[in-house]
């Protein structure tokens, strides 16, 4: 017989498929990264399309003391708005961080206090998706500096990625 | 044997979690492996798990959290105490409680 009462349930819910707004997001995101924990949460947007797509599904961990790399993908909390972004590092400026997004205008000078996390994992239909976190950062740190787009960084990366492997097989 | 969960018992959430109150929905993410049944996934509960869960504060015990509830939705408490008890077990069993004292 079906029970009278008030019958609580719990749901489980696949990371990254709950629909949160920024102020949500970024309150969850502080308390799980707090804890010292990874947390996984849907893109939204497409400031750094390619490598990250509205839609992809996000992981960013916590910095575990370590300050963010040149091109290094961070998620900070922007000083203008208070909302939660997923850029590009790509220069510091004394205390402050110079964050891009590979395609979008205007570097915000980020202080390092508002940097939460990094992000260490990008999934796009159940696949992984690469930031381009190896040696290529530097480059498309550099070109996204200069104002260049990810296209001309992509492209360049391609033409010196077999070079690159070539001088890494000699080591 | 796994022990009975009983009244008495008085419980809260586990440092094995983060739960926050969202947009009005309790949002559980755990932080240890095993508490999902995959890494990647999250908790939520429907309006009278949340009743439940804001009363589980480790120091009530489940008995007062029925009489409370009791009172605010007016039914009565045998069913009350039975839903309150069905609900901390699959929690506890998934570590997203723990018992601080009670059984």
């Amino acid at each position: 017989m079906k029970s009278q009462g008030l019958n609580p349930s719990l749901f489980v819910r696949k990371g990254g498929e709950l629909p949160l707004s920024g102020s949500a997001l970024l309150e969850l995101l502080r308390a799980v990264l707090d804890k010292g924990k990874p947390f996984r949460f849907r893109a939204k947007g497409s400031s750094m399309s390619p490598f990250v797509k509205d839609g992809d599904i996000i992981t960013v961990s916590h910095l575990s003391g370590l300050s963010p790399r040149l091109g290094d993908v961070v998620a900070y909390v922007c000083a203008e708005t208070g909302t939660l972004v997923v850029h590009r590092v790509v220069g510091r400026m004394g205390n402050c961080f110079l964050i891009w997004g590979d395609n979008a205008e205007g570097r915000d000078p980020v202080p390092e206090a508002n940097v939460l996390g990094r992000v260490t994992r990008v999934e796009r239909n159940g696949k992984d998706v690469s930031l381009c976190l190896g040696p290529e950062r530097f480059l498309i740190a550099f070109l996204r500096r200069r104002e260049l787009s990810w296209k001309t960084a992509h492209l360049l990366w391609r033409i010196m990625r077999p070079m690159y492997h070539w001088i890494q097989g000699l080591a | 044997m796994a022990t009975q969960l009983r009244l008495t018992a008085v419980c809260a959430p586990s440092d094995d979690v983060v739960a926050r109150e969202i947009e009005g929905e309790i949002i559980i993410v755990p932080l240890a492996s095993g508490i999902g049944d995959a890494d990647d996934e999250l908790f939520t509960l429907n309006e009278t798990g949340k009743a439940i869960w804001q009363l589980l504060d480790g120091k009530r015990t489940l008995q007062d959290v029925s009489r409370e509830l009791s009172a605010e939705f007016e039914f009565p408490a045998g069913e009350i105490e039975r839903d309150v008890l069905g609900l901390v077990e699959e929690l506890l069993k998934r570590r997203i409680l723990v018992e601080v004292s009670g059984t």
